[in-house]
């Protein structure tokens, strides 16, 4: 349905213009822009422009002095911190492709199978989503602890034996990360396998494919927007991600939203975090353009909510 | 799928028969999966649940069950830190939320309406990126634009910042009721001699209010849950309830953590219920608004 809704004409455009009226009607939404423009200018778009120029600028232990210098991206993108910016990039390509091979199955059987149970299964779904973030998060540290919860039952499955490392590591990290974007997978995907018509795959069927044949040139084709939707709305927070690598990840676990947080609250070189954030943003920013086409302006989340 | 042989009726059938055990097998192993996810989603909500009636040693959290208590429960009810966390982050969600709506609510109408392309097609940008940008980025350009332009942090300041994300999300909730309007509602008004804002008013936002109160409420939630941009623009006095547990969470769990995360559990399920009742009376108030606009305009069903 998705490619119906987006190719028809907008309802009314044509209708009004053509009337007397029409002037009367459109100059009330000639001001709607203006609210949003002037909120998102100042808070939004004007924050980010300071943080740009900040990413120039010379550090003064502690204070900053406004200069046009690149050495700032010199220090970020090198050693240490180059290490751990692409390897940010590579966790969060793997957290999204953990979170969409464990997120697939879930949204397929959530649009297309579950029924009467659907209304039940989107909201257990949903669930994690209204609780705090931060707190579930949180309760991983108690599951995949030492002598903790996952521990015993790994043990009783003869998958693991004797006691659980794996707090503090990278290991907990990508648990996390998958854990924490799988609702914000889930989403889009269900919406978009939710929305194709089951005569398209009755007829697949008809034409003789089976499920599977169906399954990779129909119905994923046909969902492909949301599947890019969902893909991006899950890299590229994930990229900036900061709580779960601060409280799962320790010392070894650390991603780029920490390293850009100490810069602040705790080396206060606010040069090299701007640097860094700026950086950040350009790969948003690349990443967003390449898949600006793919994903038909993320339809599925207003749909969903 | 198994909707297919009802819709199908009697011709696919007989396929359908001869292909069923390979169709359950899979449909099995997705039952399969999806059980297994759900375990995996629900986990950490039970395990907080459980753990916050955990005795724990020396007043830590365990992560083996040491022995039940609701002590931890009386302890989070006397906190006085806690108290005022949590008033700051109410006072901060609401008119947050309220901000979020209305700002949100403009763009997500000028984003379809606004006859000038290049003006939507800024806007839908604008929406794409505030969804995108990682909260990390944005708190610290906030902190450095409020104390650059000598604004006092406080109240105004977390309000201002927590907006821009909410906006975007209810501006795409709005935008794609816009889109599915009834325009023959809006021409019938203009026909009746209603002017454009009484139109805006009388018949375009009473369409867009399940959309507007969906972005209410998760303007709400966000707000109240969000950790970075309060972690940064948190004074010692105006500072939300995630601050202040992730304050507590800094050498290891503290137990009372998981007792103040199954009070608000709590909360959250009753808001549910809540929110489930209020929007059936609204489904049944709505869907006889419909049939009523809808025989005014000379349609005959409704949508």
């Amino acid at each position: 349905m998705s490619t119906i809704a987006s190719s028809a004409p907008r309802p009314g455009v044509g209708s009004r213009s053509a009337r007397p009226f029409g002037l009367i009607v459109t100059g009330i939404e000639r001001l709607t822009p203006l609210l949003p423009l002037a909120w998102l200018g100042v808070f939004f778009v004007a924050p980010l422009g300071f943080t740009v120029v900040y990413a120039f600028a010379n550090s003064t232990f502690g204070g900053v002095q406004l200069a046009f210098t690149f050495t700032n991206f010199q220090q970020a993108l090198s050693g240490f911190y180059l290490h751990i910016f692409l390897h940010t990039l590579v966790f969060a390509a793997m957290g999204t492709a953990g979170a969409l091979i464990v997120g697939m199955p879930l949204a397929y059987v959530l649009g297309r199978k579950a029924g009467r149970y659907r209304t039940v299964l989107a909201v257990a779904v949903l669930i994690p989503f209204w609780t705090s973030f931060l707190l579930r998060t949180l309760s991983w540290e108690t599951l995949l602890a030492a002598g903790g919860p996952v521990q015993a039952v790994l043990n009783f499955l003869g998958l693991h034996s004797g006691s659980l490392g794996w707090i503090d590591t990278n290991k907990a990290v990508a648990i996390g990360l998958v854990y924490g974007y799988l609702p914000l997978m889930v989403v889009p995907l269900f919406v978009s396998f939710d929305r194709i018509p089951a005569e398209v795959l009755e007829a697949s069927k008809d034409l003789g494919a089976n499920r599977i044949k169906t399954f990779l040139h129909v119905t994923l084709p046909i969902a492909r927007p949301g599947v890019f939707t969902a893909i991006l709305l899950t890299f590229v927070p994930m990229t900036g991600e900061f709580v779960i690598p601060a409280l799962l990840g320790g010392d070894k676990g650390v991603l780029m939203g920490g390293l850009i947080y100490n810069q602040y609250l705790g080396a206060a070189n606010y040069p090299l975090g701007s640097a860094m954030a700026v950086l950040v943003m350009l790969v948003i920013g690349v990443v967003l353009i390449a898949f600006s086409r793919l994903t038909r302006g993320f339809d599925q989340i207003g749909v969903a909510a | 799928m198994s909707t297919l042989p009802l819709a199908g009726g009697r011709i696919s059938r007989l396929r359908a028969s001869k292909l069923s055990r390979r169709f359950n097998a899979i449909d099995t192993g997705l039952w399969l999966i999806t059980v297994c996810v759900f375990i995996f989603l629900l986990a950490p909500i039970v395990t907080v649940v459980i753990f916050a009636f955990n005795k724990g040693v020396l007043g830590k959290q365990t992560a083996t069950f040491t022995g039940f208590t609701t002590h931890w429960f009386a302890a989070v009810w006397a906190d006085p830190t806690l108290h005022h966390s949590l008033a700051v982050s109410v006072k901060v969600a609401v008119p947050m939320a309220l901000i979020s709506v209305i700002v949100g609510t403009t763009a997500g109408l000028a984003v379809v309406r606004h006859p000038w392309k290049p003006m939507r097609l800024t806007l839908e940008a604008l929406m794409y990126y505030l969804l995108v940008v990682p909260e990390i980025v944005l708190g610290i350009s906030l902190l450095i634009f409020f104390t650059r332009t000598n604004f006092t942090l406080g109240y105004m300041t977390l309000i201002a910042g927590h907006s821009p994300f909410p906006i975007a999300v209810v501006a795409l909730i709005v935008r794609s009721r816009v889109v599915a309007l009834d325009a023959t509602l809006e021409d019938a008004a203009a026909d009746l001699g209603a002017r454009s804002w009484r139109s805006l008013l009388d018949v375009i936002l009473p369409q867009l209010l399940p959309a507007i109160i969906t972005g209410l409420i998760m303007s709400f939630t966000f707000s109240f849950d969000d950790l970075i941009i309060s972690e940064m623009l948190a004074t010692p006095t105006v500072s939300t309830l995630p601050v202040y547990i992730f304050g507590e969470t800094h050498s290891g769990v503290a137990p009372n953590v998981y007792a103040i995360a199954t009070m608000m559990l709590a909360v959250t399920l009753i808001g549910f219920a809540l929110v489930g009742i209020v929007s059936r009376i609204f489904a049944r108030a709505g869907a006889q608004e419909v049939s009523l606009s809808s025989a005014v305009a000379g349609q005959h069903g409704g949508p």
